[in-house]
């Protein structure tokens, strides 16, 4: 699947199914990994500031939707 | 209220927990309570979800799927974009632990016991009353079930997802009580 051209078939598919589901899968990969750095961030003792800036959204943002878990 | 629980069930609610903990999730949903049943001992509630079609491998995939973690689609649509996600979760891991990519929030390794979400609270006091309505003394299995369809929650939504029929599912259980 490495190969240039089944890259280019599926990244580009005319099939809104495929492309959709490969955004969604790509999306999820994201939030996973967000959650897990933001909670590494704030074991090395970085400020909820710091973290809102690194990923560019506002402090807010980011305190509303993790604060409560870590 | 747990007094009035058969052996059976109180083993599901047990095991739920489990299941909650084993799929890295933090809080006991009626979609664990769900997976209990049916991974659970024979039991009557068991064998209608059988006959229902509901598998406990698939109906675990669908939990999985629910919740969010990346699944084997997942990992095939983003293939299909060039990104190894097998390759992106050991190298996670390796920093980070085991499960570190899916469970995204630290695991609670150290036994502690995790919450029942609102529905799950729900599911237990719905079953206490599906017990009642069916005139039994003691709130088995199939009464967890019965709550599970009636409260319309994540363990519900599971079963639709899997293409069950919750009111044939319904009718199977309360007639196994008036046998």
């Amino acid at each position: 699947m490495t190969d240039a051209k089944d890259l280019a078939e599926s990244a580009a598919s005319a099939d809104p199914s495929t492309g959709l589901r490969a955004a969604l899968a790509l999306r999820r990969l994201a939030d996973s990994l967000e959650r897990l750095q933001v909670a590494n961030a704030r074991r090395q003792g970085w400020a909820w500031q710091e973290i809102a800036d690194a990923l560019e959204v506002s402090r807010q943002a980011v305190h509303k939707k993790y604060a409560k878990e870590m | 209220m747990f007094e009035r629980f058969t052996r059976p069930a109180r083993d599901a609610v047990t095991a739920a927990q489990t299941h909650a903990t084993d799929l890295g999730h933090d809080r006991i949903g009626d979609d664990h309570l769900l997976l209990a049943i049916s991974s659970g001992a024979d039991s009557p509630a068991a064998r209608a979800l059988t006959e229902a079609g509901v598998d406990t491998a698939g109906l675990r995939a669908e939990i999985e799927r629910a919740h969010g973690r990346l699944g084997e689609e997942d990992a095939e649509a983003l293939s299909s974009l060039g990104i190894d996600l097998d390759a992106v979760r050991s190298r996670v891991e390796a920093v980070f632990g085991d499960g570190a990519l899916d469970a995204g929030k630290p695991r609670r390794r150290f036994g502690g016991h995790i919450p029942f979400t609102k529905d799950a609270k729900k599911v237990l006091e719905l079953a206490l009353r599906e017990a009642i309505r069916l005139d039994d003394r003691t709130i088995g299995t199939e009464h967890i079930l019965l709550g599970i369809l009636r409260a319309g929650g994540e363990g519900h939504a599971a079963l639709r997802a899997l293409g069950v029929d919750a009111a044939a599912l319904r009718r199977t259980l309360e007639r196994g009580e008036a046998a």
